[in-house]
């Protein structure tokens, strides 16, 4: 992975996703408190020796919250983005493989999908359905995999051509063969971009929902909700909003530069080779 | 290019109808209606009264007849009234009530404005940056601008807004902080009226500049780096054309094409990404419109601005196309396309 | 060069028009009494339209309070007294009410009011065609009548004590203007013309609502001069404004009022607060027609595992009290020989032993039969009674409850959750009304899906006092009516009482003649007398 990053923003990136990740996963053994544990005796408190990060207005240890919420935030976005990904290749390779009618209407519901405001979408379902983590995965994920369907059925049809194809099929093979040993893995590098920069979109989705209060709710911790708690005191417990702030952006900022590099470094562009 | 419009404007028809049936069964996902909200929960308010006015809304018809009587509205364009808003046009004034003015009427003038002051800002902010980045690939400068525009795309925007709000707005008292009309509104001379209304959207508007600067920045730098390396623009600098010609004169050109597309398909994302800020800012526009309709479950309302919403993007994109059409001799020739 | 360009532009627009701000005044000197000026204040939501029968959300409540008139109000004790009514005398088998209004009143455009306007109204809010649904109180009665322009009189079948509360909750409308008009469809929604201190100057939709006062108003002049009304949705955009002296008063919230107003003497020097009775208390209710809520040894125990001074100083900061009937702490109807069950996690646990819940599988869940007592506290998106949901989870879980926590947004909680009976535990709010009778909450007829009794509390005792308490119009024994049933509520323990908050209004101190302390019908009582001496009043543009 790093050898391919010779991008060195790309590589920040990718170190702040890491360490991000890591935090993620080591929560309970890095977290000094217990996330949920309430001390109605040391609300608002300011960050100090005891709690790095300050306490809420429940008294739980903001740390301890921003280490779980991180699992939360983190979790939001790979499976949105999974579930798109997941639309997106299928309905692309589709589109792409077989053209004519199904291609049409594939790309008339790209359509359909793309002229409607996503938020607006996400944000009715949203309200509609009850915003559980798990609503909210999916109707991000089910409202943002026209990117992708996109991606995967222009490379298909400009691959389709390409000789090694056009041989492979002279030579019996098979359309899922075809489509999973030849055409998917040469259109890759786009949709691992595109997977990358749409975790970090969801990241923000998830943080605007919160805002609206129709995010990860009460008592599970992200960081949407912990800088949504903490935007009635900005200017005075300013560590409720400072860190989930600058938490979202830094994750937010990392996942784009790492899929900017990874679109530089795996773009014929940057090699100059051009096959 | 008749035929090439007909075309398109033949392929909106199916669109319209597959928007109207998402945005009609979306609705319908929907527990509770609108008479779960109207009565509130007063324990003065009857089940009984609750069901009459499910009646008048149509509510207890079967979903197919519901949304024959949407189509059918919205044919005639007419989307009705609002179920919360005591009857107000939902779409435009109707001419037996000229006092209430349609709430779309109303809000989607404010949020164009906005979005129209952002992406020009955003234009005029990212296009020389893209270049920039172009010019100065993988140098430092380039690194830097690409920081800073991710920066700007990764922030919470509700949260640096309220910072805003509170550093212009409170501490200095340089700037207002909500709304978009000062209490003496009506009273100022036009250039005030102006004034006034461009304070108000300062916040707001840096705050959605900000965001979109990214999208921009980058399309612009990669298509200019793909151009660069095009064979074109090495025979023009084998013909030993000065750098900057190249690069203002042959390359920007090309590289700007696709950007009237992309624009095109910004729209939709910028109308739904004005919740966020219209509710902090407490701004009527179409953003907070839709939200507060999705909490009352003001169906007409909602469908209204999903429709309404939908064939802006619609023209957006036909627009978009018919400029890049004009743009490109290889399209208006018919080559392509 | 763009860039500059919007530099130079951002930084033309901040230059110019500073707003003028008042400076250089004493806020804590005296003034005297005058009338004039304008009060700003700001509210989350925007009503539908001005006819409160037709609107119900609060937000219109507010506005058009200030614009109608009911025949009756409570005063700053929470007496009734009369408001269109100069007088009200019951008849001797107590069916019948005759209301006689105070001479030459008017209505905003100068036309009379008079007892038609009553019975106009009155045929309007029973009318099936209106939509409204407030009409229950109002069918109650089977005669009104207008023996004469200033006397209305209304005949129940049986006597109907809350009868006096409804027609101090109904706005007279007027006739003149109504009598040819759709009330559903009218225009007059949004045009009002009432008879009260102010009347509609202004309706900027999604901003702002003015009011001037009504030159013709009929309970005499208020000081004021202009209320406008801000719509501004978001909590923490409204305290920026309230701390830029862009609007005079906004309720505050537990943190606001106890932590930030403390620590920033800035913002004590400028704006006053107060602390009101509220209107309303929080509980916990349970489904009582699901096990185990069936059993009451389990809901006591819930109740004794609940530690409501926690959620009151962990929730309101201090802000509240906690209650044991479902009446306003102080009031005559609060039983004052109810005391809070307390916080004990020991008898909670013996009282679960006895119910069958143990931990005996030794997996720190306590369980019946193989199932451990798991469950889901339902909640809508109210910051308060989430963090109360929170704390109760976490307490709950202290002696090895499992309980998780569900909440949504208002219109999905009542239609998928309460109105189908699919819920578990409630943690909701009731308001707190000066009118004792609570049947439509708990009587047993009241269970069916959309109406009050949606935890299913069925106690024949309970029904019967809440029979009687509706037929008596006698005080003293409605409240010994009233002091049995919260009695009968407290044995049951059908919800957990969490707590009452209080109000907590900021106003800026330019506005004077507030009483304070609170009266219990709180600050607003006195509105009307409310005043802002000129030197201390915004720089207006003069209209």
């Amino acid at each position: 992975m790093m050898r391919t990053l010779t991008n060195p923003l790309a590589r920040w990136g990718f170190g702040i996703i890491a360490v991000v990740v890591l935090m993620a996963l080591f929560a309970p053994w890095i977290a000094p408190y217990d996330p949920d544990d309430i001390d109605v005796k040391a609300i608002l408190l300011s960050p100090d020796a005891a709690h790095w990060m300050g306490t809420d207005g429940l008294g739980r240890d903001v740390y301890s919250r921003m280490l779980f919420g991180a699992r939360i935030s983190l979790l939001v976005g790979f499976v949105a983005v999974g579930i798109a990904t997941f639309i997106g290749v299928i309905l692309g390779a589709v589109a792409g493989f077989y053209r004519g009618w199904v291609d049409i209407v594939i790309m008339r519901l790209v359509d359909v999908m793309l002229a409607i405001p996503t938020f607006f979408l996400i944000l009715a379902v949203i309200a509609f359905l009850t915003p559980s983590i798990w609503n909210i995965m999916i109707v991000i994920g089910l409202t943002s995999w026209m990117g992708v369907t996109r991606l995967v059925r222009a490379e298909f049809l400009s691959l389709r051509e390409r000789e090694f194809v056009l041989s492979a099929q002279t030579l019996g093979a098979t359309n899922a063969r075809l489509i999973f040993m030849h055409l998917l893995p040469n259109s890759l590098t786009p949709i691992i971009v595109s997977t990358v920069l749409g975790i970090a979109s969801a990241v923000l989705v998830e943080s605007g929902l919160s805002f609206l209060g129709l995010g990860v709710q009460a008592p599970q911790a992200s960081w949407g909700n912990i800088l949504t708690d903490g935007k009635e005191y900005i200017q005075f417990a300013w560590w409720l909003s400072l860190y989930p702030g600058m938490a979202i952006l830094l994750t937010v900022l990392g996942y784009n530069l790492l899929g900017e590099g990874l679109r530089d470094a795996l773009d014929p562009r940057n090699t100059g080779a051009r096959d | 290019m008749t035929q090439y419009l007909l075309k398109r404007l033949f392929w909106m028809v199916p669109l319209l109808v597959g928007i109207s049936l998402i945005s009609f069964l979306i609705m319908h996902l929907a527990p509770g209606d609108i008479t779960t909200t109207e009565a509130g929960f007063n324990p003065k308010a009857s089940e009984e009264s609750r069901q009459k006015l499910r009646k008048i809304y149509h509510l207890d018809e079967p979903l197919i007849v519901q949304y024959g009587l949407w189509l059918k509205r919205m044919g005639t364009l007419d989307f009705g009234e609002s179920f919360a808003a005591h009857q107000r046009p939902v779409l435009w004034q109707t001419k037996d009530k000229p006092g209430s003015p349609g709430m779309i009427q109303e809000a989607l003038p404010i949020t164009l404005l906005i979005n129209i002051l952002g992406l020009v800002l955003i234009l005029a902010t990212a296009l020389p940056l893209g270049l920039i980045s172009a010019v100065y690939q993988n140098r430092p400068p380039d690194r830097a601008i690409t920081v800073f525009v991710f920066i700007g795309f990764a922030v919470p925007g509700f949260w640096l807004a309220l910072i805003l709000m509170y550093w212009l707005g409170v501490t200095h008292n340089w700037l207002p902080i909500s709304g978009i009309h000062s209490l003496g509104y009506e009273t100022m001379t036009w250039p005030a009226q102006w004034l006034d209304i461009g304070r108000h959207l300062v916040i707001p508007v840096f705050i959605s500049t900000l965001g979109g600067l990214a999208g921009i920045s980058l399309f612009v730098r990669n298509g200019m780096l793909d151009v660069l390396h095009q064979d074109y623009i090495t025979t023009a600098r084998a013909k030993g054309l000065s750098e900057p010609t190249v690069v203002y004169r042959h390359a920007l050109r090309n590289a700007l094409l696709p950007l009237i597309t992309l624009l095109g398909l910004s729209i939709p994302g910028l109308i739904g990404g004005s919740v966020i800020a219209e509710s902090l800012f407490a701004i009527p526009g179409m953003g907070k419109l839709f939200y507060d309709a999705v909490l009352m479950r003001d169906f007409p309302v909602i469908m209204g601005i999903l429709t309404i919403g939908a064939a802006l993007t619609m023209i957006g994109n036909l627009l978009a196309d018919l400029a890049y059409a004009w743009a490109d001799p290889r399209v208006r020739r018919g080559v392509a396309g | 060069m763009p860039r500059n360009l919007v530099v130079s532009v951002t930084l033309m627009l901040v230059a110019c028009g500073r707003p003028d701000v008042v400076q250089h005044v004493d806020l804590d000197q005296s003034y005297p009494t005058q009338a004039g000026g304008t009060l700003i204040d700001a509210m989350t939501g925007e009503p539908s339209n001005l006819i409160s029968m037709l609107a119900g959300e609060s937000a219109a409540a507010a506005i058009a309070g200030n614009i109608f008139n009911s025949l009756l109000k409570y005063d700053k004790n929470l007496e009734l007294v009369g408001e269109l009514a100069q007088s009200w005398e019951v008849s001797p088998d107590q069916k019948s009410i005759t209301f006689h209004l105070k001479p030459g009143m008017l209505w905003a455009d100068g036309k009379p009011l008079t007892s038609n306007d009553v019975l106009f109204t009155w045929r309007l809010v029973t009318d099936e065609h209106t939509r409204t649904p407030y009409g229950a109180d109002y069918k109650l009665v089977q005669k009104a009548e207008t023996p004469d322009p200033l006397t209305f009189r209304v005949t129940y079948a049986q006597p109907y004590a809350p009868a006096l509360d409804s027609w101090a909750g109904l706005h007279i409308l007027p006739q003149h203007l109504l009598h040819d008009q759709d009330i559903n469809t009218t225009a007059f929604a949004r045009h009002p013309v009432g008879s009260h201190y102010y009347q509609l100057s202004e309706w900027k939709n999604g901003e702002r609502i003015t009011l001037i006062r009504n030159p013709h108003a009929s309970q005499g002049q208020a000081r004021i001069d202009r209320l406008v009304s801000r719509f501004i949705p978001d909590p923490a955009a409204q305290f920026l404004e309230l701390m830029a002296d862009n609007i005079d008063s906004m309720n505050l919230s537990p943190i606001q009022y106890a932590r930030i107003f403390p620590a920033r003497p800035e913002l004590l020097k400028k704006i006053a607060q107060y602390r009101e009775l509220g209107n309303a208390y929080t509980y916990l209710g349970f489904n009582l027609h699901h096990k185990p809520w069936d059993d009451k040894r389990v809901r006591l125990a819930i109740n004794y595992a609940i530690d409501k001074q926690e959620l009151i100083d962990g929730v309101l900061l201090g802000l509240g009290e906690s209650i044991a009937s479902p009446y306003k702490p102080g009031t005559r109807w609060s039983n004052p020989a109810l005391k809070p069950y307390p916080y004990d996690p020991k008898r909670a646990l013996a009282l679960l032993k006895e119910a069958g819940f143990e931990d005996h599988d030794g997996d720190g869940l306590l369980d019946r039969n193989g199932k451990p007592l798991s469950f889901e506290i339902l909640t809508n998106q109210n910051k308060e009674r989430q963090m109360s949901a929170v704390l109760i989870q976490r307490r709950l879980k202290d002696i090895g409850i499992d309980a998780h926590i569900r909440v949504l947004e208002w219109a999905s909680f009542i239609g998928r959750f309460i109105k189908t009976g699919d819920f578990d535990v409630v943690v909701l709010g009731w308001s707190l009304g000066q009118e004792p009778d609570q049947f439509n909450i708990w009587h047993s007829s009241q269970m069916d899906p959309g109406k009050f009794n949606f935890i299913g509390y069925s106690n024949p005792t309970v029904d019967h006092l809440l029979e009687a308490g509706r037929l008596e119009l006698n005080p003293d024994k409605r409240q010994t009516l009233y002091h049995s049933f919260a009695k009968q509520l407290y044995d049951d323990s059908p919800i957990v009482y969490l707590y009452a908050g209080y109000g907590l209004p900021a106003i800026h101190k330019r506005v004077r003649g507030i009483d304070s302390p609170a009266p219990p019908a709180g600050i607003g009582h006195n509105s009307y007398e409310w005043y802002i001496p000129e030197p201390l009043r915004r720089n207006e543009i003069s209209q």
